[in-house]
Protein backbone atom coordinates (compact mmCIF):
# COMPACT_ATOMS: atom_id res chain seq x y z
CA UNK A 1 0.00 0.00 0.00
CA UNK A 2 0.79 3.68 -0.84
CA UNK A 3 0.42 6.50 1.77
CA UNK A 4 1.02 9.95 0.94
CA UNK A 5 0.85 12.23 3.80
CA UNK A 6 0.31 16.16 3.10
CA UNK A 7 2.18 18.39 5.56
CA UNK A 8 4.89 18.03 7.64
CA UNK A 9 3.60 19.33 11.10
CA UNK A 10 3.19 17.14 13.71
CA UNK A 11 0.13 16.15 13.26
CA UNK A 12 1.71 14.35 9.93
CA UNK A 13 5.04 13.71 11.22
CA UNK A 14 3.37 11.66 13.97
CA UNK A 15 1.31 9.72 11.83
CA UNK A 16 4.31 8.65 9.71
CA UNK A 17 5.62 7.49 13.02
CA UNK A 18 2.67 6.05 14.18
CA UNK A 19 2.35 4.36 11.17
CA UNK A 20 5.81 2.71 11.11
CA UNK A 21 5.61 2.00 14.87
CA UNK A 22 2.50 -0.08 14.20
CA UNK A 23 4.06 -2.19 11.22
CA UNK A 24 3.09 -0.47 8.76
CA UNK A 25 5.08 -1.96 5.86
CA UNK A 26 4.14 0.00 2.35
CA UNK A 27 5.67 2.69 0.57
CA UNK A 28 5.21 6.02 2.80
CA UNK A 29 5.51 10.16 1.87
CA UNK A 30 5.34 13.09 3.36
CA UNK A 31 5.29 16.19 1.41
CA UNK A 32 5.95 19.66 3.35
CA UNK A 33 6.19 22.72 2.12
CA UNK A 34 8.36 24.27 4.20
CA UNK A 35 12.33 23.64 4.87
CA UNK A 36 12.09 20.70 6.89
CA UNK A 37 9.04 19.37 9.29
CA UNK A 38 9.75 21.74 12.06
CA UNK A 39 7.74 22.33 15.29
CA UNK A 40 5.94 25.11 16.16
CA UNK A 41 5.62 25.81 19.46
CA UNK A 42 9.13 27.55 20.09
CA UNK A 43 8.47 29.74 17.24
CA UNK A 44 6.57 32.36 19.60
CA UNK A 45 9.39 31.42 22.24
CA UNK A 46 13.22 30.31 22.15
CA UNK A 47 13.33 30.58 18.46
CA UNK A 48 11.90 34.13 18.61
CA UNK A 49 14.19 35.12 20.95
CA UNK A 50 17.56 33.55 19.58
CA UNK A 51 17.86 30.76 21.73
CA UNK A 52 17.22 28.12 18.90
CA UNK A 53 18.08 28.11 15.53
CA UNK A 54 15.96 25.87 12.91
CA UNK A 55 17.79 22.55 13.34
CA UNK A 56 17.01 22.71 16.66
CA UNK A 57 13.73 22.70 16.53
CA UNK A 58 13.25 19.92 13.88
CA UNK A 59 10.41 17.35 14.42
CA UNK A 60 12.81 14.54 13.55
CA UNK A 61 16.94 14.33 13.07
CA UNK A 62 17.40 14.37 9.27
CA UNK A 63 18.45 10.74 9.28
CA UNK A 64 15.15 9.60 10.89
CA UNK A 65 13.44 9.63 7.51
CA UNK A 66 16.04 6.98 6.30
CA UNK A 67 15.75 4.98 9.27
CA UNK A 68 11.71 5.23 9.39
CA UNK A 69 11.64 4.59 4.96
CA UNK A 70 10.02 7.99 5.03
CA UNK A 71 10.40 9.54 1.86
CA UNK A 72 10.40 13.36 2.72
CA UNK A 73 9.66 15.72 -0.15
CA UNK A 74 10.51 19.17 1.45
CA UNK A 75 9.74 22.59 -0.62
CA UNK A 76 7.15 21.48 -2.31
CA UNK A 77 3.42 21.82 -2.20
CA UNK A 78 0.99 19.16 -2.84
CA UNK A 79 -1.63 21.31 -5.56
CA UNK A 80 -4.76 19.04 -5.79
CA UNK A 81 -6.06 15.52 -4.99
CA UNK A 82 -6.65 13.41 -7.94
CA UNK A 83 -7.60 9.99 -8.25
CA UNK A 84 -5.23 7.65 -7.74
CA UNK A 85 -2.88 10.39 -6.07
CA UNK A 86 -1.86 13.80 -5.30
CA UNK A 87 -0.17 16.11 -7.57
CA UNK A 88 2.78 18.27 -6.94
CA UNK A 89 3.61 21.58 -7.39
CA UNK A 90 5.95 20.58 -10.68
CA UNK A 91 3.11 18.94 -11.79
CA UNK A 92 4.25 15.02 -10.67
CA UNK A 93 1.51 12.92 -10.14
CA UNK A 94 2.42 10.80 -7.05
CA UNK A 95 0.15 7.17 -6.50
CA UNK A 96 -1.35 6.54 -3.27
CA UNK A 97 -4.21 4.26 -2.34
CA UNK A 98 -4.62 6.77 0.95
CA UNK A 99 -4.15 10.32 1.40
CA UNK A 100 -3.42 12.27 5.34
CA UNK A 101 -4.41 15.53 4.92
CA UNK A 102 -1.86 17.26 7.58
CA UNK A 103 -2.18 20.55 6.30
CA UNK A 104 -2.62 22.61 9.81
CA UNK A 105 -3.67 26.34 9.31
CA UNK A 106 -2.78 29.82 8.59
CA UNK A 107 -2.63 33.05 11.33
CA UNK A 108 -5.88 34.81 11.29
CA UNK A 109 -6.13 38.06 9.83
CA UNK A 110 -9.07 40.32 10.63
CA UNK A 111 -10.66 41.88 8.69
CA UNK A 112 -9.25 45.33 9.52
CA UNK A 113 -7.87 48.44 7.47
CA UNK A 114 -3.73 48.26 6.50
CA UNK A 115 -3.91 44.34 8.68
CA UNK A 116 -2.34 43.05 5.85
CA UNK A 117 0.99 44.87 6.97
CA UNK A 118 1.10 43.36 10.42
CA UNK A 119 3.00 40.42 11.20
CA UNK A 120 1.91 37.23 12.31
CA UNK A 121 3.00 33.96 13.56
CA UNK A 122 2.79 30.47 12.16
CA UNK A 123 6.08 29.90 9.87
CA UNK A 124 9.47 30.30 10.91
CA UNK A 125 9.68 32.55 7.76
CA UNK A 126 7.60 34.71 9.86
CA UNK A 127 9.22 34.51 12.94
CA UNK A 128 12.24 35.54 11.40
CA UNK A 129 10.82 38.98 10.13
CA UNK A 130 9.35 39.35 13.23
CA UNK A 131 12.85 38.69 14.98
CA UNK A 132 14.58 41.30 12.82
CA UNK A 133 12.10 44.10 13.98
CA UNK A 134 11.89 43.04 17.99
CA UNK A 135 14.79 45.38 18.66
CA UNK A 136 15.32 46.55 22.08
CA UNK A 137 14.07 49.63 22.90
CA UNK A 138 11.14 49.06 19.66
CA UNK A 139 7.58 49.62 20.42
CA UNK A 140 5.34 46.63 19.29
CA UNK A 141 1.47 46.46 20.00
CA UNK A 142 0.53 42.66 20.11
CA UNK A 143 -2.51 42.14 19.07
CA UNK A 144 -4.86 39.04 20.43
CA UNK A 145 -3.68 37.89 24.33
CA UNK A 146 -4.34 34.64 24.08
CA UNK A 147 -1.49 32.15 23.92
CA UNK A 148 0.60 32.92 21.52
CA UNK A 149 0.19 36.92 21.82
CA UNK A 150 0.72 36.21 25.11
CA UNK A 151 4.14 34.46 24.44
CA UNK A 152 5.02 36.84 21.88
CA UNK A 153 4.67 39.73 24.76
CA UNK A 154 6.78 38.05 26.79
CA UNK A 155 9.46 36.87 24.30
CA UNK A 156 9.36 40.48 22.84
CA UNK A 157 10.05 41.87 26.03
CA UNK A 158 12.80 39.56 27.02
CA UNK A 159 14.03 40.77 23.89
CA UNK A 160 14.29 44.67 25.73
CA UNK A 161 10.99 45.89 23.70
CA UNK A 162 8.36 48.34 24.86
CA UNK A 163 5.02 46.15 24.65
CA UNK A 164 1.61 47.09 24.73
CA UNK A 165 -0.68 44.37 24.40
CA UNK A 166 -4.42 44.83 23.31
CA UNK A 167 -7.29 42.75 23.37
CA UNK A 168 -10.98 43.30 24.22
CA UNK A 169 -11.37 40.72 26.66
CA UNK A 170 -11.06 41.21 29.95
CA UNK A 171 -9.40 37.77 31.34
CA UNK A 172 -8.01 35.85 27.86
CA UNK A 173 -7.89 32.11 28.39
CA UNK A 174 -10.83 32.05 31.09
CA UNK A 175 -12.58 29.32 28.81
CA UNK A 176 -9.13 27.11 29.28
CA UNK A 177 -7.86 27.51 32.79
CA UNK A 178 -10.54 29.27 34.92
CA UNK A 179 -11.54 32.88 35.43
CA UNK A 180 -9.64 33.31 38.45
CA UNK A 181 -5.85 32.02 36.68
CA UNK A 182 -6.51 33.92 33.85
CA UNK A 183 -6.70 37.14 35.30
CA UNK A 184 -3.33 36.27 37.60
CA UNK A 185 -2.08 34.98 34.00
CA UNK A 186 -3.03 38.12 32.43
CA UNK A 187 -1.90 40.37 35.54
CA UNK A 188 1.77 39.23 35.03
CA UNK A 189 2.07 41.38 31.52
CA UNK A 190 1.89 44.44 33.49
CA UNK A 191 4.31 43.42 36.18
CA UNK A 192 6.74 42.59 33.18
CA UNK A 193 6.31 45.72 32.46
CA UNK A 194 3.98 45.66 29.37
CA UNK A 195 1.02 47.83 29.29
CA UNK A 196 -2.14 46.07 28.70
CA UNK A 197 -5.31 47.39 26.80
CA UNK A 198 -8.78 45.79 26.93
CA UNK A 199 -9.99 47.23 23.76
CA UNK A 200 -9.82 45.87 19.97
CA UNK A 201 -8.18 47.42 16.93
CA UNK A 202 -10.18 49.69 14.71
CA UNK A 203 -7.50 50.42 12.08
CA UNK A 204 -3.75 49.46 11.68
CA UNK A 205 -3.38 52.79 8.73
CA UNK A 206 -0.93 55.23 10.19
CA UNK A 207 -0.04 53.48 13.27
CA UNK A 208 -2.79 52.18 15.24
CA UNK A 209 -6.10 53.05 16.40
CA UNK A 210 -6.65 52.01 19.40
CA UNK A 211 -9.17 52.64 22.31
CA UNK A 212 -10.16 55.89 19.58
CA UNK A 213 -6.56 56.54 19.96
CA UNK A 214 -3.85 56.33 17.73
CA UNK A 215 -0.71 55.04 18.46
CA UNK A 216 2.80 55.11 16.18
CA UNK A 217 4.35 51.88 16.50
CA UNK A 218 7.78 49.71 15.23
CA UNK A 219 5.67 47.03 14.60
CA UNK A 220 1.67 44.87 15.41
CA UNK A 221 2.08 41.72 15.62
CA UNK A 222 -1.41 39.63 15.09
CA UNK A 223 -2.14 36.54 17.62
CA UNK A 224 -5.77 36.16 16.90
CA UNK A 225 -6.06 33.19 16.01
CA UNK A 226 -5.71 30.04 13.25
CA UNK A 227 -7.14 29.59 9.78
CA UNK A 228 -7.45 25.94 9.22
CA UNK A 229 -5.87 25.43 5.85
CA UNK A 230 -8.85 23.26 3.90
CA UNK A 231 -8.16 24.51 0.09
CA UNK A 232 -6.98 20.82 -1.03
CA UNK A 233 -9.54 19.31 0.83
CA UNK A 234 -12.29 21.76 -0.87
CA UNK A 235 -11.00 21.64 -4.29
CA UNK A 236 -11.42 17.59 -4.03
CA UNK A 237 -15.49 17.68 -2.67
CA UNK A 238 -14.58 16.61 0.94
CA UNK A 239 -17.22 17.70 3.43
CA UNK A 240 -15.38 21.20 5.44
CA UNK A 241 -16.90 22.89 7.94
CA UNK A 242 -14.34 25.53 8.63
CA UNK A 243 -12.10 22.43 9.44
CA UNK A 244 -11.93 19.38 7.49
CA UNK A 245 -15.33 16.78 9.04
CA UNK A 246 -13.49 13.89 10.01
CA UNK A 247 -15.28 10.73 12.33
CA UNK A 248 -13.59 9.61 15.00
CA UNK A 249 -11.13 7.20 12.41
CA UNK A 250 -9.76 10.46 10.96
CA UNK A 251 -11.49 9.65 7.89
CA UNK A 252 -12.96 12.22 5.91
CA UNK A 253 -16.36 12.26 3.60
CA UNK A 254 -13.99 10.10 1.01
CA UNK A 255 -13.02 6.69 2.64
CA UNK A 256 -9.25 6.83 0.59
CA UNK A 257 -8.42 10.33 2.73
CA UNK A 258 -7.82 10.81 6.31
CA UNK A 259 -7.48 14.59 7.90
CA UNK A 260 -5.43 14.89 10.85
CA UNK A 261 -4.30 18.26 13.30
CA UNK A 262 -5.57 21.66 13.25
CA UNK A 263 -7.10 21.57 9.63
CA UNK A 264 -9.17 18.51 10.91
CA UNK A 265 -9.91 18.70 14.11
CA UNK A 266 -13.39 20.11 15.27
CA UNK A 267 -12.53 21.47 18.42
CA UNK A 268 -9.83 23.85 18.99
CA UNK A 269 -6.82 21.66 19.57
CA UNK A 270 -3.39 21.99 20.21
CA UNK A 271 0.20 20.28 19.84
CA UNK A 272 -1.01 17.15 21.28
CA UNK A 273 -4.33 16.27 20.08
CA UNK A 274 -2.45 17.12 16.40
CA UNK A 275 -0.09 14.08 17.31
CA UNK A 276 -3.21 12.00 18.87
CA UNK A 277 -4.98 12.76 15.38
CA UNK A 278 -1.81 10.92 13.60
CA UNK A 279 -2.07 7.85 16.26
CA UNK A 280 -6.03 7.65 15.02
CA UNK A 281 -5.64 7.91 11.86
CA UNK A 282 -2.78 5.78 11.52
CA UNK A 283 -4.55 2.90 13.63
CA UNK A 284 -7.07 3.41 11.15
CA UNK A 285 -4.87 2.83 7.56
CA UNK A 286 -3.87 -0.41 10.11
CA UNK A 287 -7.08 -1.59 10.94
CA UNK A 288 -6.09 -1.76 14.01
CA UNK A 289 -8.35 -0.57 17.59
CA UNK A 290 -7.64 3.10 17.97
CA UNK A 291 -5.27 4.25 20.99
CA UNK A 292 -8.07 4.96 23.65
CA UNK A 293 -9.51 8.66 24.49
CA UNK A 294 -7.70 11.11 26.25
CA UNK A 295 -8.64 14.36 27.83
CA UNK A 296 -7.23 17.75 25.65
CA UNK A 297 -3.65 19.29 26.88
CA UNK A 298 -1.73 22.06 26.26
CA UNK A 299 1.13 23.96 28.27
CA UNK A 300 2.61 27.35 27.38
CA UNK A 301 5.27 29.45 28.44
CA UNK A 302 5.55 32.74 29.34
CA UNK A 303 7.56 35.43 31.81
CA UNK A 304 9.22 32.50 32.84
CA UNK A 305 6.37 30.49 34.00
CA UNK A 306 5.47 26.85 32.50
CA UNK A 307 1.55 26.74 32.55
CA UNK A 308 -0.21 23.61 31.40
CA UNK A 309 -3.81 22.71 31.42
CA UNK A 310 -5.62 19.33 30.86
CA UNK A 311 -9.64 18.27 30.42
CA UNK A 312 -12.88 21.17 29.78
CA UNK A 313 -12.06 23.81 32.73
CA UNK A 314 -15.82 25.35 31.24
CA UNK A 315 -17.46 21.91 32.03
CA UNK A 316 -16.74 22.39 36.11
CA UNK A 317 -19.08 23.06 38.02
CA UNK A 318 -16.93 24.17 41.09
CA UNK A 319 -13.01 24.23 41.38
CA UNK A 320 -10.37 23.53 43.90
CA UNK A 321 -6.86 25.99 44.30
CA UNK A 322 -4.30 23.65 45.74
CA UNK A 323 -1.70 26.39 47.41
CA UNK A 324 -2.23 29.58 46.38
CA UNK A 325 -1.80 32.17 43.38
CA UNK A 326 1.67 33.63 45.83
CA UNK A 327 2.75 30.13 46.01
CA UNK A 328 6.00 29.43 43.34
CA UNK A 329 4.05 26.50 41.96
CA UNK A 330 0.29 26.31 42.28
CA UNK A 331 -2.48 25.01 41.09
CA UNK A 332 -6.64 24.86 39.91
CA UNK A 333 -8.55 21.64 39.51
CA UNK A 334 -12.59 22.05 37.99
CA UNK A 335 -14.44 19.47 39.10
CA UNK A 336 -18.02 18.12 37.99
CA UNK A 337 -20.18 15.50 40.00
CA UNK A 338 -17.16 14.85 42.56
CA UNK A 339 -15.24 13.96 39.10
CA UNK A 340 -12.30 16.10 38.28
CA UNK A 341 -12.96 17.31 34.43
CA UNK A 342 -10.04 19.89 34.13
CA UNK A 343 -6.96 21.12 35.90
CA UNK A 344 -4.67 24.33 34.85
CA UNK A 345 -0.75 24.64 36.53
CA UNK A 346 1.99 27.42 37.12
CA UNK A 347 5.01 25.39 37.56
CA UNK A 348 3.07 22.57 38.90
CA UNK A 349 3.23 19.94 35.82
CA UNK A 350 2.81 16.83 37.92
CA UNK A 351 -0.42 18.09 39.24
CA UNK A 352 -2.08 18.44 35.88
CA UNK A 353 -0.38 14.59 35.22
CA UNK A 354 -2.02 13.93 37.88
CA UNK A 355 -5.51 15.11 37.06
CA UNK A 356 -5.46 13.62 33.61
CA UNK A 357 -5.50 10.03 34.97
CA UNK A 358 -7.95 11.14 37.26
CA UNK A 359 -9.93 12.28 34.44
CA UNK A 360 -9.14 9.58 31.77
CA UNK A 361 -9.46 7.12 34.47
CA UNK A 362 -12.65 8.75 35.84
CA UNK A 363 -11.19 8.49 39.28
CA UNK A 364 -13.56 10.52 42.20
CA UNK A 365 -11.43 13.05 43.64
CA UNK A 366 -11.60 13.91 47.39
CA UNK A 367 -11.94 18.06 47.14
CA UNK A 368 -10.35 18.57 50.20
CA UNK A 369 -7.54 16.51 49.17
CA UNK A 370 -6.94 17.98 46.16
CA UNK A 371 -6.42 21.04 48.11
CA UNK A 372 -4.25 20.21 50.10
CA UNK A 373 -0.82 20.58 48.90
CA UNK A 374 0.67 18.35 51.31
CA UNK A 375 -1.26 15.32 49.98
CA UNK A 376 0.59 13.63 47.57
CA UNK A 377 -1.46 13.48 44.35
CA UNK A 378 -0.73 9.80 43.67
CA UNK A 379 -1.75 8.74 46.32
CA UNK A 380 -5.55 9.87 45.08
CA UNK A 381 -4.66 7.86 42.28
CA UNK A 382 -4.78 4.84 43.77
CA UNK A 383 -7.73 3.09 44.22
CA UNK B 1 34.91 -3.26 38.26
CA UNK B 2 33.82 -1.02 41.40
CA UNK B 3 31.52 -1.65 43.91
CA UNK B 4 29.79 1.16 42.56
CA UNK B 5 28.85 4.75 44.57
CA UNK B 6 26.22 5.18 47.33
CA UNK B 7 24.62 7.99 46.02
CA UNK B 8 21.05 7.53 48.11
CA UNK B 9 19.12 5.50 50.52
CA UNK B 10 16.15 3.76 48.90
CA UNK B 11 13.49 5.75 51.22
CA UNK B 12 14.67 8.78 50.03
CA UNK B 13 13.00 8.25 46.54
CA UNK B 14 9.43 7.75 47.02
CA UNK B 15 7.46 5.60 44.83
CA UNK B 16 6.78 6.82 41.70
CA UNK B 17 8.98 9.73 41.93
CA UNK B 18 12.96 10.96 41.40
CA UNK B 19 15.57 12.46 43.00
CA UNK B 20 18.60 13.86 41.00
CA UNK B 21 22.26 13.33 42.08
CA UNK B 22 24.93 16.31 41.09
CA UNK B 23 26.98 15.05 38.56
CA UNK B 24 29.99 16.70 40.54
CA UNK B 25 29.36 13.65 43.05
CA UNK B 26 29.51 10.92 40.94
CA UNK B 27 31.41 12.43 37.88
CA UNK B 28 29.17 11.74 34.69
CA UNK B 29 28.62 14.17 32.55
CA UNK B 30 25.17 14.66 33.54
CA UNK B 31 22.89 15.16 36.68
CA UNK B 32 21.46 11.07 37.00
CA UNK B 33 17.85 10.77 37.37
CA UNK B 34 17.62 7.84 40.26
CA UNK B 35 13.65 6.78 39.49
CA UNK B 36 11.49 4.58 41.35
CA UNK B 37 8.36 2.78 39.26
CA UNK B 38 4.97 1.85 40.53
CA UNK B 39 5.96 -1.40 41.09
CA UNK B 40 8.71 -0.24 43.30
CA UNK B 41 11.89 -1.16 40.81
CA UNK B 42 14.64 1.55 41.07
CA UNK B 43 16.09 2.87 37.80
CA UNK B 44 18.38 5.52 36.77
CA UNK B 45 18.37 7.89 33.57
CA UNK B 46 20.67 10.97 32.87
CA UNK B 47 18.43 13.98 34.68
CA UNK B 48 18.32 16.65 31.44
CA UNK B 49 15.41 15.69 28.55
CA UNK B 50 16.62 15.70 25.43
CA UNK B 51 14.20 17.75 24.43
CA UNK B 52 15.04 20.93 26.35
CA UNK B 53 16.16 21.09 29.71
CA UNK B 54 13.83 19.59 31.62
CA UNK B 55 15.06 17.44 34.80
CA UNK B 56 13.87 14.30 34.49
CA UNK B 57 13.57 13.76 38.62
CA UNK B 58 10.93 15.87 38.08
CA UNK B 59 8.86 13.92 35.96
CA UNK B 60 5.92 11.41 36.55
CA UNK B 61 7.36 7.79 37.19
CA UNK B 62 4.68 5.21 36.06
CA UNK B 63 4.40 1.80 34.38
CA UNK B 64 8.30 1.40 33.14
CA UNK B 65 8.49 4.93 31.82
CA UNK B 66 9.64 8.71 33.13
CA UNK B 67 7.24 11.42 31.56
CA UNK B 68 9.13 14.53 30.86
CA UNK B 69 7.56 17.36 33.12
CA UNK B 70 7.81 20.31 30.20
CA UNK B 71 6.52 18.48 27.49
CA UNK B 72 5.44 14.68 28.40
CA UNK B 73 7.76 12.77 26.28
CA UNK B 74 8.28 9.32 27.65
CA UNK B 75 11.56 7.61 28.42
CA UNK B 76 11.42 3.62 29.37
CA UNK B 77 13.51 3.21 32.85
CA UNK B 78 15.45 0.22 31.57
CA UNK B 79 16.99 1.46 28.43
CA UNK B 80 16.53 4.97 28.31
CA UNK B 81 14.32 5.16 25.33
CA UNK B 82 12.31 7.80 23.91
CA UNK B 83 8.65 7.18 22.98
CA UNK B 84 6.90 10.26 22.05
CA UNK B 85 7.74 13.65 20.78
CA UNK B 86 8.81 15.87 20.95
CA UNK B 87 11.77 14.59 22.26
CA UNK B 88 13.68 12.70 19.60
CA UNK B 89 17.12 11.40 21.50
CA UNK B 90 17.25 8.36 23.66
CA UNK B 91 18.61 9.29 27.05
CA UNK B 92 21.46 7.14 28.71
CA UNK B 93 20.75 4.60 31.09
CA UNK B 94 22.93 3.74 33.81
CA UNK B 95 23.19 0.42 36.69
CA UNK B 96 21.97 0.97 39.95
CA UNK B 97 21.75 -1.81 43.06
CA UNK B 98 20.73 -1.21 46.14
CA UNK B 99 22.31 -3.04 48.75
CA UNK B 100 20.66 -3.17 52.77
CA UNK B 101 18.69 -0.07 51.73
CA UNK B 102 21.14 1.71 50.28
CA UNK B 103 21.55 2.70 46.37
CA UNK B 104 24.77 2.40 44.68
CA UNK B 105 24.89 3.62 41.12
CA UNK B 106 27.46 2.08 38.64
CA UNK B 107 27.59 5.53 35.86
CA UNK B 108 27.81 4.71 32.38
CA UNK B 109 27.01 1.17 32.60
CA UNK B 110 24.25 -0.59 31.60
CA UNK B 111 21.52 -1.98 33.22
C1 LIG C 1 3.78 30.15 17.31
C2 LIG C 1 3.02 28.97 17.82
C3 LIG C 1 3.20 28.55 19.14
C4 LIG C 1 2.49 27.45 19.64
N1 LIG C 1 2.70 27.08 20.94
C5 LIG C 1 2.03 26.00 21.42
C6 LIG C 1 2.26 25.56 22.76
O1 LIG C 1 3.04 26.14 23.52
N2 LIG C 1 1.58 24.47 23.20
C7 LIG C 1 0.69 23.79 22.41
O2 LIG C 1 0.09 22.83 22.90
N3 LIG C 1 0.47 24.17 21.14
C8 LIG C 1 1.12 25.26 20.62
N4 LIG C 1 0.89 25.66 19.33
C9 LIG C 1 -0.10 24.91 18.50
C10 LIG C 1 0.55 23.78 17.76
O3 LIG C 1 1.81 24.12 17.29
C11 LIG C 1 -0.38 23.35 16.63
O4 LIG C 1 -1.58 22.87 17.19
C12 LIG C 1 0.28 22.27 15.77
O5 LIG C 1 1.40 22.80 15.13
C13 LIG C 1 -0.69 21.71 14.75
O6 LIG C 1 0.01 20.78 13.98
P1 LIG C 1 -0.42 20.39 12.51
O7 LIG C 1 0.55 19.35 12.08
O8 LIG C 1 -1.86 20.10 12.45
O9 LIG C 1 -0.26 21.70 11.61
P2 LIG C 1 1.05 22.65 11.25
O10 LIG C 1 1.96 22.63 12.40
O11 LIG C 1 0.42 23.89 10.81
O12 LIG C 1 1.68 21.87 10.04
C14 LIG C 1 1.11 21.86 8.76
C15 LIG C 1 2.19 21.67 7.74
O13 LIG C 1 1.60 21.42 6.48
C16 LIG C 1 2.31 22.11 5.47
N5 LIG C 1 1.38 22.30 4.35
C17 LIG C 1 0.19 22.94 4.34
N6 LIG C 1 -0.37 22.86 3.13
C18 LIG C 1 0.47 22.14 2.36
C19 LIG C 1 0.44 21.70 1.00
N7 LIG C 1 -0.59 21.98 0.20
N8 LIG C 1 1.48 20.99 0.54
C20 LIG C 1 2.52 20.68 1.34
N9 LIG C 1 2.59 21.05 2.64
C21 LIG C 1 1.58 21.77 3.13
C22 LIG C 1 2.74 23.39 6.15
O14 LIG C 1 3.85 23.95 5.49
C23 LIG C 1 3.08 22.88 7.55
O15 LIG C 1 4.44 22.50 7.65
C24 LIG C 1 1.58 26.76 18.80
C25 LIG C 1 1.39 27.18 17.47
C26 LIG C 1 2.10 28.27 16.98
C27 LIG C 1 1.89 28.70 15.56
S1 LIG D 1 11.88 19.19 27.82
FE1 LIG D 1 11.29 17.14 27.97
S2 LIG D 1 9.80 16.88 26.47
FE2 LIG D 1 10.37 18.96 26.28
Amino acid sequence: MNVVIVGGGIAGVSTAAALRAGGFDGDLTLVDAGEFPYDRPPLSKDYLTGAKDLGRIALQPPQWYDEQAVRLINRTRVTGLRPGGVELQDGTLLPADRVVLATGGGAARPPIPGCERAHVLRTAEDADRLRAVLRPGARVLVVGAGLIGAEVASSAVDLGCEVVLADPVARPLAAAVGAELAAWLHERHAVRGITTVQAGVESFEDGAVLAGGREEFDAVVLGVGMVPETALAEAAGLRVDRRIVVNTGQVTSNPAILAVGDSARSRDGHWEAAQHDGARAAATILGAPPPPPAAPWFWTDRHGRHVEAVGHMAQADRTVLRGSFADPAFSVFGLRDGLVVAAAAVDDPNAVRAARRMIDRRIPADPARLGDPAVNLRTLLRP
Amino acid sequence: MTDGIRVAALDDVPEGEGIAIDKAIIGTEDNVALLRDTDGGLWALNDTCTHEDASLADGWVEDGYVECPLHSSKFCLKNGEVQGLPATRDTCPHRVEVRDGEVYLFPNQTP
